[in-house]
């Protein structure tokens, strides 16, 4: 090959590597097979700053220990670690030395104990005893910077990983470093919580016990637990993960660097609601209602019932999906329900064009991008929290990122995320002329509406996109596997949906589905309800049968996440209550449909359909991101009613990231979710008399809701904004008031 | 002018408005008795689209911005090794007597915070004495009582 | 005492020129108006001719330095001239004297450097606790601004706050864009990315002053002042055990013993010298028996020291060199930035070490451990504060062996409360701690 970048050869101890040019110095020497320590130096998190000095080696032509972590080799390089220079070893010795001046030795009781770099690098390199016969630093014990991380400051040795991650990658700026010198030390302003979405990255990023995780007081040993290689369903991206089990429970939820697609981050919905799988209401054997409320029922009678009430209602039969199943539960039930019962009808959550298919790219691509734009009426941090980082590492490298939404940088109503896409198609200037001739340029759908991405991908269609290898286009949806949801059911049988009127029997699977409004105003319709979902509150007072069922984290299964990346979720601890696949196959034997009881069988009969004989190996450890297809055109859009110009405000309302079943399961993210506020734009809020904090009454004809003012210098006039939890059925018009 | 709109003013004068997060922070802390308490430091990054939390990181980094409530009048006593060999402790400790506090504290009443310092620039003229960032030169033991006497007569 | 040539501080005899139109009489803005009418290069050129080198302690050529910085052709972005007016080196007082006494050749040599290295922005950073000759620059300011002398060159004068690491070049850049002053990781060195990432050359205050006379009288005429390798004149800060303390214009080269005894007077009260910091705290310390060292860069290289910013700290036999030691690392561990380790953890260990050899219950091995942190310190730092602090100490210990070993034999300090230093309270002693609490929950 030829046209591969400039190689240069450099000497590391006596070892001779070839590495591209402008290739770091501590990768380097790992090429040549030897390890330099390092506890600041992380990549992610930015240019190398040479704080801990761990990484010093000797270079011939150097009169000074140089920090390995902040060069890159140049041709002729030689190098020499502590393997085979006396100088740089005692530079080590040395830092470790200073290092370990005020660091408690107390890890046989710190969570890091065991899997902390700083005591394996003590052990290999440091000095045997300390010569520190002064007083150490002593500070407060254990802080809680927030309800999930506390903070042992006398374990913190100053790397600065944690504040640069906040400052440089999620861009927060709320963890800091405060003070001078000796000094120094981590905080947050004030009594002010660390309230980020990605907080719990600090955890992990920390190279000693200064961090921790509140959920995770563990005092067990490494040795005592096994890590699950699974991802997560919190939303479409699909971050890679792995589960720490300890007997058979979830101890914790740690990244599992997926370069594509998360890069090593994770949310904090995704990091720290499992322990909704421990939820108190979580139900584990079938319920049926009779004459005194719901009752515990046996699964043999609890099939017995599906199956009558089943038959019963032969031909007017909805099933409702939430759109976090995987593809093989969706399958199943398809299997069951429309080729053993003909029941076509479904309520599937708002999908994934396939139109995309011809502009995919590796969530990675937006860190490349010169210009991204994103369309659409939701925050992207709120629909797909990682997506957020991308963007946040294109514009710090520089790429121009054009944001058209209610908060964006350019101000646009609720509901025209349609029309700013046909105006940039047709745009002969500005914007519409980079994106045609930039060759990385990556358009992002965000928000409900647009047919799924049907408009971004026309817009990308316009720009000519299929051509371009650099360029993409991607569509957030509001659930983590709508599309294989949508494609499980589809490929389960081929007929035409039909629209029961009125609705015999509601199948409604899992928990955003029984959460959803839309989906109970169904089952007000509906004369009897099947309801599968973890909890009792959910269905407790509307259903007719409960089926208990599983968490992603107790699923084998996939689910394709917004790139069309076909994931593999892997059980990390055994349900409580029998599997899906598992019992949907027994129901469905009755209805002369056979389907294989497990995941294995399914998903192989899936793949002859849906994946072109995909194999679950093909799948690996990291999932391959399928090639591009042809461009179809998609549905042309229904031009939706212009909204009412009344003196009213128009209320928009945003699922927030942390809501849902799972995350209200969970006290400690209770800081997280939305505060009671509602935003309004500062001339709006003028002209209302209303200020920052202001208690007002949030009114539309007949409902109103008492909120907290909230002025968001960049919501575009003549909006507010509500999460939808504290909007209630505040209509679609509405005013504020100070109340 | 308020200090949010005088912070206005200063952004102009950098290429970068994070620039202008240490004259803002002065302009504050004289604006608020001399320290910079939590609403001050949140007025700061209002008016220059920061957190709080990095205008505390910025603030609790330098020497001459306050985190605590200070005196009305302000004396730091150049410790540095001139001043030192000039006779620095002793003009420190004639301040203690005569304000009747120590070093490193302030008065009840909030009239006066006592303190050393580092370096001031004027080692030739040592010892150098800072009130309220003005410099007194050439300060002996015996000109303190004379200093503190103007101190409370202004 | 010869007349030597005042070059920083012509025409002043003794005062300060703060009226302009005083200054452009005595022919002010002429180095201005000849260097505006050369080539960039050729303003370099001259600097290069005149052999100046850094007075803020690097003592790095100065027009090499703007030679580094691309020209705006290379590298299409703005350039920056940023002036270092920080000086706080313990010692050191000669900038602000400058400032105070002739800040229109300061501010003219701003002009002519802007003019060499292509620049239309300068900064000037000086230091928090300079209150008057702020005001003095900033009227200056005004009124050179008031008389159209700019010539479009904008010159923002920028207030530091109290922290010594900001006099480090890439700190004060930090501190200047608004972050914490902690130095950066070099390369890239600031003449390629520099402020805001930008082309910046970053000289200090009688650097800058100095290359107005330069222009003025031309490099060549300049460099036959002073001698090989240290050109022209130097402002000597003089302070500590001497008769006659303060700042002297004084050519490079000249003895040690003229600079104390015939200039400064000699020891007061018939003490006795006992040792002298050449070029401000950071550089190590000279006995009596070096008194004849020539003050120039070289020479104080051999005597196994260095010029520095030729603060001259003058210390007679009252002083106890186990409190000297304490009490200038006490100033390096108040001011190491915190960044990296061996500077924010060595300099403190070396001060409580020290204490403990001054209260007389350290042994040899206490002592030993001192060198040793003082070696585990020295160049395994990210910026040059913590090896300060190394160097100093290990220079006092190693010409005043004695002294300490002594401290260890008789189990308390010989001099038994009389030092000159003798309880002298350090800032780091009542430091307190900064920043409202963290959320306790
Ligand atoms: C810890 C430290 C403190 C410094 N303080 C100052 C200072 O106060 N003033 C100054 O001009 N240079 C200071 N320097 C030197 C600067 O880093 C830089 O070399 C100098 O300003 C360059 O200007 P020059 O070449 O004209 O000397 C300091 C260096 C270090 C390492
Ligand atoms: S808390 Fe951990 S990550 Fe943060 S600076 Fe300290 S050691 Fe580094
Ligand atoms: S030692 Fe006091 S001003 Fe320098």
């Amino acid at each position: 090959m030829s046209s591969g970048p400039e190689l240069v050869s450099v000497t590391v101890d006596d070892r001779q590597v070839a590495v591209p040019k402008g290739t770091g110095l501590v990768e380097t020497a790992l090429a040549a097979g030897i390890e330099i320590p390092v506890f600041c130096y992380e990549p992610r998190l930015g240019p190398p700053v040479g704080a801990c000095r761990m990484c010093l080696v000797e270079i011939e032509g150097m009169p000074k220990l140089q920090a390995g972590c902040t060069l890159t080799v140049t041709e002729g390089m030689v190098i020499s670690t502590s393997a085979t220079s006396a100088k740089a070893a005692e530079g080590q010795e040395a830092t470790l030395e200073f290092i370990l001046v005020n660091h408690p030795l107390d890890c046989p009781v710190c969570d890091k104990g065991g899997e902390c770099p700083l005591q394996d690098l003590t052990f290999r390199y440091g000095p045997g005893n300390t010569r520190m016969s002064f007083a150490k630093i002593t500070v407060d014990k254990p802080i809680p910077v927030s309800p999930l991380i506390a903070l042992d400051r006398e374990r913190c040795i100053l790397c600065y990983r944690c504040t640069r991650f906040s400052e440089d990658v999620a861009e927060d700026g709320l963890l800091i470093a405060r003070n001078r010198g000796a000094h120094t030390e981590i905080a947050t302003f004030a009594d002010e919580p660390y309230r980020s979405p990605f907080s719990g990255n600090v955890v992990e990023l920390c190279p000693v016990g200064a961090l921790t995780s509140t959920l995770y007081r563990f005092d067990a040993r490494p040795w005592e637990i096994q890590n699950v290689p699974t991802v997560c369903t919190g939303c479409a991206v699909g971050c890679n993960t792995s589960a720490t089990i300890r007997e058979g429970k979830v101890e914790r939820i740690l990244s599992r660097n997926h370069p594509e697609v998360d890069r090593g981050w994770l949310c904090d919905k995704g990091r720290y609601s499992y322990p909704h799988l421990c939820a108190e209401d979580r139900i584990t054997t079938p319920l049926r209602r009779g004459p005194k409320g719901l009752a515990e029922i046996t699964w043999d009678e609890a099939l017995d019932e599906a199956e009558t009430m089943l038959r019963g209602s032969a031909g007017s039969i909805v099933t409702a999906f939430s759109g976090s199943e995987t593809t093989e539960i969706a399958y199943a039930l398809g299997r069951l329900l429309r080729a053993g019962l003909d029941a076509h009808s479904a309520v599937l959550p708002e999908s994934t064009s396939d139109v995309l298919e011809a502009f995919r790219l590796p969530l990675s691509g937006l860190a490349e991008a010169e210009i991204v734009v994103v369309v659409g009426d939701d925050p992207v941090v709120e629909r797909a929290p990682i997506v957020d980082l991308w963007i946040k590492e294109a514009r710090r490298r520089g790429a121009e990122v054009v944001v058209c939404s209610p908060t964006g940088s350019v101000p646009t109503a609720p509901g025209a995320g349609a029309k700013t896409c046909r105006e940039l198609a047709s745009s002969r200037g500005g914007l519409g002329t980079k994106l045609r001739s930039s060759e990385r340029a990556v358009l992002i759908w965000s928000g409900p509406g647009g047919g799924g991405g049907a408009r971004i991908a026309e817009l990308a269609h316009e720009l000519g996109f299929e051509s371009k290898p650099g360029c993409g286009a991607f569509h957030l949806a509001a659930a983590a596997n709508p599309r294989g949801v949508a494609l499980g059911w589809a490929v389960a049988a081929d007929a035409d949906e039909t629209n029961p009127e009125p609705i015999e029997l509601l199948v409604v699977s899992g928990d955003e589905a029984a959460s959803n409004p839309d989906v109970r105003a169904l089952a007000e319709q509906a004369s009897r309800v099947i309801v599968l979902t973890m909890f009792h509150e959910l269905a407790g007072g509307w259903a007719d049968l409960i089926l208990p069922s599983t968490g992603a984290l107790e699923r084998d299964g996939t689910s394709m996440n917004l790139e069309g990346r076909v994931q593999r979720l892997r059980r990390a601890v055994p349900p409580p209550c029998p599997d899906e696949l598992a019992w949907i196959s027994k129901l469905a034997s009755r209805f002369a449909v056979d389907l294989p009881p497990h995941f294995p069988g399914v998903f192989a009969e899936l793949a002859t359909e849906l994946f072109r004989d995909l194999a679950l190996d093909d799948l690996g450890p990291h999932a391959p991101l399928p090639t591009r297809q042809a461009y179809v055109a998609p549905e042309p859009a229904t031009t939706p009613a212009p909204p009412e110009e009344a003196e009213a405000l128009r209320l928009h309302r945003y699922r927030p990231l942390f809501s849902g079943p799972a995350v209200e399961r969970v006290p400690e993210l209770g800081f997280q979710r939305p505060l009671r506020d509602v935003e309004l734009s500062p001339a709006d809020a003028a002209t209302r008399g209303i200020s920052n904090g202001d208690a007002v009454v949030v009114r539309s004809n007949g409902t109103s809701a008492t909120l907290h003012a909230r002025v968001n210098k960049r919501l575009i006039q003549g909006v507010v904004r509500i999460a939808d939890e504290h909007a209630g059925d505040l209509h679609p018009a509405v005013d504020v008031v100070k109340a | 002018m308020t200090v949010t709109a005088e912070i206005q003013k200063l952004r102009k004068r950098y290429p970068d408005a994070l620039s202008a997060v240490m004259p803002a922070l002065q302009l504050a802390q004289a604006d608020n008795g001399g320290w910079l308490s939590p609403d001050a430091i949140r007025e700061v990054a209002d008016a220059l689209d920061l957190t709080p939390a990095y205008c505390l990181s910025i603030a609790s980094f330098y020497d001459q911005y306050y985190l605590e409530p200070v005196g009305r009048r302000r004396i730091e006593v150049c410790t540095n090794v001139s001043c030192g060999l000039a006779g620095a402790q002793q003009v420190l400790e004639a301040f203690e007597r005569e304000l009747g506090i120590s070093a490193g504290t302030t008065a009840e009443d909030g009239a006066y915070t006592l303190g050393t310092i580092e370096c001031l620039g004027g080692c030739g003229w040592a010892t150098v004495v800072a009130i309220d960032n003005r410099h007194r030169l050439r300060v002996q033991a015996h000109d303190v009582p004379g200093i503190v006497e103007e101190l409370r007569g202004a | 005492m010869p007349e030597y040539p005042q070059i920083v501080f012509a025409g002043t005899d003794g005062g300060a020129v703060l009226d302009l139109d005083a200054y452009i009489e005595s022919g002010g803005f002429s180095a201005l108006r000849k260097a505006r009418a050369m080539p960039p290069d050729d303003v370099i050129a001259e600097l290069d001719a005149s052999g100046l080198r850094g007075r803020g302690g690097a003592f790095f050529p100065t027009g090499r330095k703007w030679s580094f910085v691309p020209k705006p052709d290379q590298l299409a972005k703005p350039h920056y001239l940023v002036v270092n007016a920080d000086e706080s080196e313990p010692g050191s007082f000669k900038d602000r004297e400058i400032m105070l006494r002739v800040p229109f050749r300061f501010l003219e040599g701003c002009l002519i450097a802007a003019h060499g290295i292509q620049s239309q922005h300068v900064f000037v950073y000086i230091r928090g606790e300079y209150e008057r000759e702020f005001e003095i620059l900033r009227d200056s300011l005004a009124a050179m601004h008031k008389a159209d002398l700019l010539g479009g060159v904008t010159v923002v004068i920028h207030r530091g706050a109290g922290a010594y690491i900001c006099g480090e070049e890439t700190a004060l850049l930090e501190s200047l864009e608004g972050k914490r002053g902690l130095p950066r990781t070099k390369p890239p060195f600031p003449a390629i990315a520099g402020l805001y990432a930008a082309p910046t050359a970053v000289n200090n205050v009688e650097s800058i002053t100095t290359v107005t006379p330069v222009l003025e009288m031309g490099g060549a005429e300049y460099a036959k002042l002073g001698v090989e390798n240290s050109t022209g004149t130097r402002v000597f800060s003089l302070s500590g055990d001497v008769v006659s303390p303060g700042n002297y214009e004084l050519p490079h080269g000249i003895s040690l013993r003229e600079l104390i005894y015939d200039i400064g007077g000699g020891v007061p009260n018939g003490r006795s010298l006992k040792a002298v910091i050449p070029g401000g705290s950071s550089t190590s310390v000279l006995t009596a028996d070096d008194i004849d060292t020539a003050m120039d860069f070289t020479s104080l290289v051999e005597a196994g020291s260095s010029i520095g910013s030729a603060g001259v700290i003058v210390i007679d036999d009252r002083c106890c060199m186990v409190q000297l030691g304490i009490r200038v690392s006490q100033f390096y561990e108040h001011e190491s930035c915190g960044k990296c380790t061996p500077c924010r953890v060595g300099t403190k260990w070396v001060t409580q070490i020290l204490q403990k050899i001054e209260v007389g219950r350290a042994s040899q091995a206490d002592l030993d451990v001192l060198l040793s942190v003082c070696d585990r310190i020295l160049g395994k730092c990210l910026c040059p504060l913590g090896d300060s602090d190394a160097i100093a100490v290990l220079s006092y210990v190693d010409r005043f062996r004695d002294e300490y070993r002594a401290h260890i034999d008789l189990g308390r300090c010989p001099f038994d409360g009389e030092s000159s230093l003798e309880g002298i309270v350090a800032p780091s002693a009542i430091h307190e701690h900064h920043g409202h609490e963290t959320v306790r929950a």
